[in-house]
Order: structure tokens, then sequence, then C-alpha cells
């Protein structure tokens, strides 16, 4: 050992940085979430203002909350806990000031683009696409400047928490890139890729895993440095650590289509799904009983420590939804619950109590720290956390039971199962509407917590003085024999065996008689080698993670295949299928060029957010909106809009149902032919004109990605638009309705006419998996 | 004269020798039992439901499920659809209890188009004495159950049933005296919400 000591000074002014950004997005997200939880019940709060409406706002809320809140607060988290761990100072400044600044300019250009209507119509995917590229370059930043951070440590161990941090960041980048491969049509619009059931496939895989992988494995991570901090504990079990992060990263991956249960999609992703989730169900249990265990002893502290108060809650909320999780994943409990706000409250048990304690308990934690100065008050911080709790309670309660009686109501049929018992949905929004009230007061006593915290902060921030932490370190030479090359991180028993394990469970699940005997044959074998094998080799195995936990890459390698293999077995096979025998028994007609654009209207006011496009193979859903969509009713849609929520009723099949004229007069006041409709009203629609110009780029860029239309000259599709709306003009003037062609409501108009109109095709024998 | 070593505690109660950041320790306790038959037990389930399924193929696919349930759906309703004719259907517009259920369902399905004075406005007024697909008891019953989609009317017949129907129509004829003059009419204009 040389004596060489140095002294290391941390680089926690980024730190300090991230850590006052996410009080603020904390704020401005609850807000915004507290005011749409208020539109639904009052729709004068829409203000008839296009930036203000429902459809608009509800996608700020949830990025601001995901990407701005959280995404700040792991940021903090993950570089004030690495430092420290891998005992290096954050590796470039420049970077480190980069991805702050980045990425809150991110958030502000969100902020200024999705209420103006710029959006890719994709849940948690809205952002255009110039800002989808600033934010995949600045994840890069994050990630070079983590990883070049390990490169440099003084640790030679990595810790249980880093295992995450790699995780989160090679998984988020996979995901975001593909969920956002799109092709520009302007500046400010694109359209992915994908469609219809694939499009619906790759945002579920990234739907689900931007929970997975932005909202769980960071925070478990931190969790796993600070808890045990706060606590003055031990880690529960290092050994529980290890199985339950190896699960937890390779089964998430999979769970993505339980998004998407009773729907087209094909069957066997359905069950993959579900049965997926039920496994996920321990291994997100090991993360709550290796953080609540650790605890053990300490338990004496949470009377006095507002951080273990909310660390201890906060665990408890994810242990509650990651057994909410499994349990709607169950097909027939999804039934019952999708769609409605019982995923609401779900999804809040989530981000309210696990993301947003822990967020609060990390606040709490670090600000004496990186501040050098006592928290203002103790008193506050407790009474922030009884008011936030109460708030969660009162929401999460209000929206199970909200959901639950909808749910019931909608499913409801009566006659010997003939009719259903409350045809009008109004009748059905209208029961549920006193918990939808009692959902704003715990959304608002959660903010009221959050004001508190912020009050805190700010007195705690008066006269205090910013302080670096600061160790000493020895210079020491990295032993020389723990280098793990290529072979040793792949060819040795714990990743063959894994390996072995995913490729015969694969074989016998989708392989034909031959190949599935095969690899059953060759999983049983591998599990009694495995349990033979075990007694005398476990200390070996061992000793082989010991020495993986010295190597970085390779550890971030074995990783990157852990949660790929997944994502391949799902998605690939059903992008490489000819669109063809994806269809079923239907296809749809392409759009005219004036659907099209009413369609982009739809998605631009964000319809998707209140009202599904997919009739699930459910008897009540078929007596409620006619017979269940097939694959190829969506095929050509770019983006898919099958929704996830159904504030309002389904529109697969709402063409042709009501008079052109009943539309007109719904969308100017809803209430004049839906009375009890909480709908908000889209005055801007009859005076806006339609933006023509726009569409030969549009049809070109459609035309590229495969969807059949003719070569059109620009004259040619100007004249189609022309043609269509003028006689949808007159026969709405003839109707009673005066409104001239060329306003953004007639190509609306003509969008929801045609929407469940297809054609049959001879189905397809054996349908290709 | 060494002192007697300690029994050795179980091999899980020992801390692993590694320090993080100068205080973060760890245990390698063992993995709760219970916790250890959840994730087997998924797993178990897992290669049951897939076999089940996937493999045997004894589960019916989501849409052969939903068709089997649909056609006893629809033979019920076969069964259950009631006899209407015109008399009876006028008996049924001067009992009040019809004409009141009649009136519930109108009221919570029909007006938002024909209004809650039946006068018409998106619809058509159906107090006057001119029809436009037929005012006779039956043809009004026709038309409801089977619906005018070129023109906008739902077919009603799926969502409210036979009896419903029956009732709503009851309730509309209650406006109207058997033998009034039938008059045709082309086409309605709709009327602006006030």
């Amino acid at each position: 050992m040389s004596d060489q000591k140095i002294t290391i000074e941390y680089n926690d002014r980024i730190i300090r940085h991230f850590l006052i950004a996410t009080v603020i997005w904390g704020a401005v997200g609850m807000l915004v979430g507290v005011l749409i939880a208020s539109q639904l019940n009052f729709w004068q709060l829409n203000f008839s203002t296009p930036w203000l409406t429902f459809g608009r706002l509800r996608p700020l809320h949830t990025n601001a909350v995901i990407f701005a809140f959280v995404g700040n607060m792991m940021f903090a988290g993950v570089y004030y806990s690495t430092q420290r761990l891998v005992k290096a100072r954050l590796a470039s400044d420049f970077l480190s000031a980069v991805h702050f600044w980045g990425w809150q300019l991110i958030i502000v250009a969100a902020a200024i683009t999705l209420p103006l209507g710029l959006t890719r119509g994709k849940e948690y995917a809205e952002l255009i696409w110039p800002i989808n590229i600033a934010v995949a370059l600045i994840w890069v930043v994050f990630a070079v400047n983590f990883f070049w951070t390990l490169a440099r440590r003084r640790e030679p161990a990595l810790y249980v928490a880093i295992w995450f941090y790699i995780a989160t960041i090679i998984t988020v980048a996979m995901l975001y890139i593909v969920n956002h491969l799109s092709i520009p049509t302007s500046l400010l619009h694109s359209y992915g890729v994908f469609s219809g059931v694939q499009d619906a496939l790759v945002q579920w895989w990234y739907g689900h895993n931007a929970v997975a992988f932005f909202l769980t494995t960071p925070i478990l991570g931190i969790m796993y440095y600070f808890l045990p901090k706060a606590a003055g504990r031990p880690v529960y079990s290092y050994r529980l650590s290890v199985v339950h992060f190896w699960s937890l990263v390779f089964l998430y991956i999979w769970a993505g289509p339980h998004h998407l249960l009773n729907t087209a999609l094909p069957g066997w992703l359905q069950n993959l799904g579900m049965t997926f989730s039920l496994m996920l169900w321990a291994p997100s249990w090991g993360g709550m009983l290796n953080g609540l265990l650790t605890l053990r002893g300490a338990w004496d502290k949470l009377r006095t420590d507002p951080v273990l108060k909310f660390f201890a809650a906060g665990v408890t909320f994810y242990g509650m939804s990651t057994f909410e999780g499994p349990l709607l994943s169950i097909k027939s409990v999804n039934a019952l619950a999708h769609y409605s706000d019982w995923i609401i409250a779900h999804v809040h048990a989530g981000a309210l109590g696990w993301n947003g304690f822990m967020a609060a308990g990390l606040i709490y934690w670090l600000l004496p720290r990186l501040w050098s100065k006592p928290l203002h008050s103790v008193a506050l911080a407790n009474l922030h956390f009884w008011v936030s709790t109460v708030g969660i309670l009162l929401y999460v309660a209000a929206m199970w039971t909200s959901g639950i009686t909808q749910g019931l109501m909608l499913n409801a049929t009566t006659e010997g199962g003939t009719l259903l018992a409350y045809p009008n949905f109004l009748d059905t929004l209208n029961t549920i509407r006193p918990l939808m009230l009692m959902r704003v007061i715990g959304g608002s006593l959660y903010l009221g917590g959050w004001l508190i915290l912020i009050y805190n902060f700010c007195r705690t921030l008066q006269g205090a003085q910013a302080v670096n932490g600061t160790i000493e370190v020895h210079e020491e030479a990295p032993a020389p024999d723990t280098k793990l090359g290529l072979a040793g991180t792949f060819c040795n028993a714990p990743t063959v065996f894994s390996v072995l394990a995913v490729v015969f469970g694969m074989m016998w699940m989708v392989g034909n008689d031959l190949v599935s005997t095969a690899g059953l044959a060759g999983g049983v074998l591998s599990l009694i080698a495995l349990y033979a094998l075990i007694p005398s080799r476990a200390q070996l195995w061992n000793g082989w993670y010991e020495k993986l936990l010295l190597n970085a890459l390779p550890f971030t390698l074995l990783t990157f295949f852990a949660v790929v293999a997944g994502g391949l077995i799902q998605i690939v096979p059903t992008v490489l299928v000819q669109k063809a025998q994806n269809v079923e028994d239907r296809i749809q007609v392409p759009y005219t060029p004036l659907e099209l654009a009413g369609r982009d209207i739809f998605v631009r006011e964000g319809c998707y957010n209140c009202h599904s496009q997919m009739i699930r193979t459910l008897v009540p859903d078929i007596l409620r909106y006619g017979t269940y969509s097939r694959l190829g009713e969506s095929i050509y849609d770019h983006p898919f809009q099958w929704g996830s929520k159904r504030t309002g009723p389904d529109l697969a099949r709402v063409g042709g149902k009501y008079p052109d004229v009943w539309h007109i007069r719904h969308m100017e006041d809803p209430r004049s032919v839906s009375a009890g409709s909480n709908m908000p009203r889209y005055p801007w629609l009859l005076s806006n004109n339609l933006d023509v110009s726009v569409l030969p780029a549009k049809i070109k860029v459609q035309r590229m990605l495969g969807v059949p239309y003719p070569a059109l000259s620009a004259q040619a599709i100007f004249d189609d638009v022309g043609r269509q709306s003028r006689t949808l003009s007159r026969d709405l003037r003839l109707a009673g309705a005066n409104v001239a062609p060329e306003k953004e409501i007639v190509a609306l108009v003509a969008y929801l006419q045609q929407l469940g109109k297809s054609v049959p095709v001879a189905p397809k024998p054996a349908a290709a998996r | 004269m060494t002192p007697t070593p300690k029994p050795t505690p179980p091999d899980q109660d020992k801390l692993r020798p590694h320090v993080f950041d100068g205080d973060i320790q760890e245990y390698d306790k063992r993995l709760p039992n219970w916790w250890l038959m959840t994730l087997y037990g998924a797993i178990v389930f897992w290669a049951g439901y897939w076999f089940y399924y996937e493999r045997a193929h004894y589960g019916p696919t989501n849409a052969a499920a939903v068709e089997q349930q649909l056609a006893i759906i629809e033979a019920k309703r076969l069964a259950a659809t009631p006899a209407v004719d015109d008399a009876s259907l006028w008996k049924m517009s001067r009992n009040p209890v019809f004409v009141e259920a009649g009136r519930a369902t109108f009221n919570s399905t029909c007006v938002s188009c024909h209004t809650e004075k039946l006068t018409g406005g998106i619809g058509a007024n159906l107090v006057d004495q001119l029809w436009i697909h037929g005012g006779k008891p039956t043809e009004i019953y026709a038309t409801v159950t089977n619906g005018v989609l070129a023109k906008g009317m739902p077919p009603w017949g799926p969502v409210l049933g036979g009896k419903k129907i029956t009732e709503a129509v009851a309730y509309v004829l209650s406006y109207h005296q058997e033998g009034e003059p039938i008059e045709v009419q082309a086409a309605w204009v709709p009327i602006a919400p006030k």
C-alpha cells in the first residue's frame, strides 16, 4: 500500500442544483395534477381554451411528474450516492452541468409544446421528435458521466445501489430510443415507425418499463444507499439483493403486454404478459423486504426522524403497489379494472407513495448535509408527512372505490345477461363524481404537504452555507487478479445456466412440437444438473459473483443481456411478421387525406387520454360498443390510439353511430346533446381553419411507412380534401349546422365518422407466431 | 490459556466484510421461505398456465370464448323477444306502469336527440302526426330496434332489448291517439339547441 493520501472533494454543487429542481418541478407536476383532477369534475375549469384543456394538460402532468420531478430526484440521488460509493468525484463537471441544464431545458420545452398540442400521441412518449433527440443526447451525457466516474473509482467493488443505477441507464436508453423511432413530416411533427398492434406492443413495452426502470430501479438504488445510512443499520441481506436484482431486471421487461389484456393483441403475448407479471411479484417484494427489514432495530427512530418516516412509508407503498400490479395483471381482474380509476389508484400509490415519499426522505436527509445547517423545522417535516399520508390514503381509497364501482356498473348486465344494466355511459360517470371530488381533496392535501416542504426548504437555506463533501483516500494500486475477461464473464456456470434456462424456456414456450419437447428436456436436465451442482459449487459461484462486482463493464454487459431478452422475444416476431398476417378477418381502409387531418387533430387534442379505440373480447364491451376490435382495424394507425383509460366511452366503432350534426353540437358544447357529460368544449375547432399545407408531407411519410396510399400530387391531395369537406359541409348545412368546409371540425367529424369502417378479408389460416 | 472460542454465530448473522462509504454494511441473511415459495409458486403457475393455454390448447382463445358467450346471449334474446302488434302496443300506451317505465328509458336514452318534450332536436319530432319511417306502432318499434343508420338513428335493439323498447314505444304512443291521421314526412331538419 502506498501511503499517498489525497483528499477528494465531491461535486455536490450539481446535487444541490438537481435537488432544487426536484422541489420546483414536483410542485408544478402536482399542481397540474390537482387542476386536471378538478377539470374531470368541473368541466368549466377547462376554460374552453385550447392549451388549458384536459387532453393537453394530462400529458403535461404525467411528463412533469415522471421526467421532471422523479427525474431530477433520481439524478440528485444517483450522483450523490455514486460519488461516495465509488470514492471518486463525478468524472466531469462540464458533463454534469450539461446534464443538469440540458434536462431543465427539455422540461421547459415540454411545458411549452404539450399545451400547444404538439404531441406524438403516445403516453409518456408525447414529446415531439426534436425534444426526443435532446432527451437521448442528455441521457448519453448522463451515461458517459456515470460510467466514466465508475471507471475512475477508488472503491473496487460495486455496491447494490450501483447495480440498479447501471440497469436504469442502459435500459432507459434502449426503451426510449426504440419507442421514439419516427420519421419527421415537419420540424414539429412526426409519425412513429410502428403502427397498430406493433405500436401498441412497443409502446407498452416502453410504458411499463418506464415505470420499472425510471420510477423503480433508480429509486431502489437510492433506497439501498440512503436507507441504511439514515437507519444506521446494515442492509438485511446481500443474497436477497443479488436474487431480487437479477430476477427484477430480467422479468420486468416481459410484463408490458399486461397493459393490453383482452384486447386484439395476440393471445400468446397476453398470456406472456400476465404470467410474467405474476412472477414479478416476489422480486419486487424482495426490494421491499430488504428495505423494511433493514429497519429492524431502528424502528424507534421512526418516532423522531422524519427521514425514516418517509422512507419506511415509501417502501411500504412500494410493496403495496407491487402487489397490486400483478393482481391487476390477472386477465379476469383486468377485465374489471382496465380503463378504470383503479389503475389511477395503482399508479398514484406508486407515484405519491413510493416516488414522492422517497423524494421527500431524500430531500430532508440531504438538506442539512449539502447546506451545513440543521433542517429549519423537524415538526414541519412531520406535519408534511402526516398531511401527505392522509392525502394519499384519501386519493387512493377514492380511486379504488371509483374504479371498482364504475367497472362493475359498466360490466353489469340484466335480463339474463343479454342487456347492459347501465347502457348510458354517463350514468356510470355521474355515480363516481363524489369520489372524483374526494380525489381532488386528497391530491390537494398532498400538494399542501409539498408546499410545507418548500417552505421548510427555503427557511433552511436562509443564511445557510453550501458545503461540498470531502473524503481522504489512500491511492492504492488495484489488486492484479481482479480482471474478469470476456471468457470469465460469459463462460462460467451461473451465466451459462441462466442462458440455458432462458433458451430452453423459450424453446418450450414458442417452438414447434419437436423444438418444444427438446426445450422441455433440456430445461429439466439443466434443473437436475443445477440441483446436483449447487452444494459443491455454491462457494465457487459466490466467488465468481464477488469478482464480477469488481468489473463494471462485464457487469453492465450481463445486465444488458438480461433486459434485452424479454424485448426481443416479444417485439421482434410481431414486427417481422408480415402485416397481412396480423389483420385477423378485417382490414381498415386507409384514411382519406381529410380524415387523416382529422385524426391528427384527434391526437393533437389528446382525445386518447379519455377515449379508447379498442373493444375488448369481453361481453360487456361488445354489448356496449359493438363487435370486438380486430388487429387489422388499426393496422395503418401511426400512432395507435387504443387508449388506456375510459373517462368517456370507447370510440372504436363510433363512426355512423350519430349524425354528423350531432358531432358538431357535441364538440361545440357536449352537454347540449349529452346531459351530465364532463367533456371539455372545443369551440376553437369550429373557428380554426384546417392547415392542409402539411398534408402532402404527412402522406408521403405514411406511404414510406407502408400505408397503401397511391402516389398523389400535392394538388390531388388538396382537391380530395376540398371535395370531401365541401360535401360534408353541404350535408351539415342541410341538417341545420352552418360550418364552412375549411374548418378543423369538418376534418375531425370526417375522421370520427369513419371509425370502425373496415373491409372483410379472408382469415389467414395458422397465423404465424 | 486461550479462552474457549465462542460458538460461531449462524452464518447469516455475520456481516459481510466489505464496508461502503464508511458505514454501509450488509448482512447476508437467508431468503425467507415464504418469499421463495411466492417466487417458485409463480414460476409453477406460469408453466402450468402456459401449458394449458398455449401448448395443449385446452383453454379457448379470447375470441373463441367470447363468441361462445355471445351465442348464448343471442339464443336467450331470440327466445325472449316479445310478440308485438299494433293493438297490444296501443293498449300498453294507455297503461300507466308501461308509460312510466318507458318515460324513464326515453329520458335516459332518447332525449339527447329527440328532447324531453319529444318535439325534436337533432332527431325528429315524435308528437306531431308526421312520420318519416312509418307511424304505426309496429313501424315505430322496428325503427327503434333496427335504427336508421343513414340518418343517425342508432339501432337500440342490442342496447335496450325488446322489453324496454316496447315500453319506450308505449311512452311515445301515449302522446298519440289510436286512429289519428298519419302523414308522411320526407326528412327531418334538425333544430339547433336553445
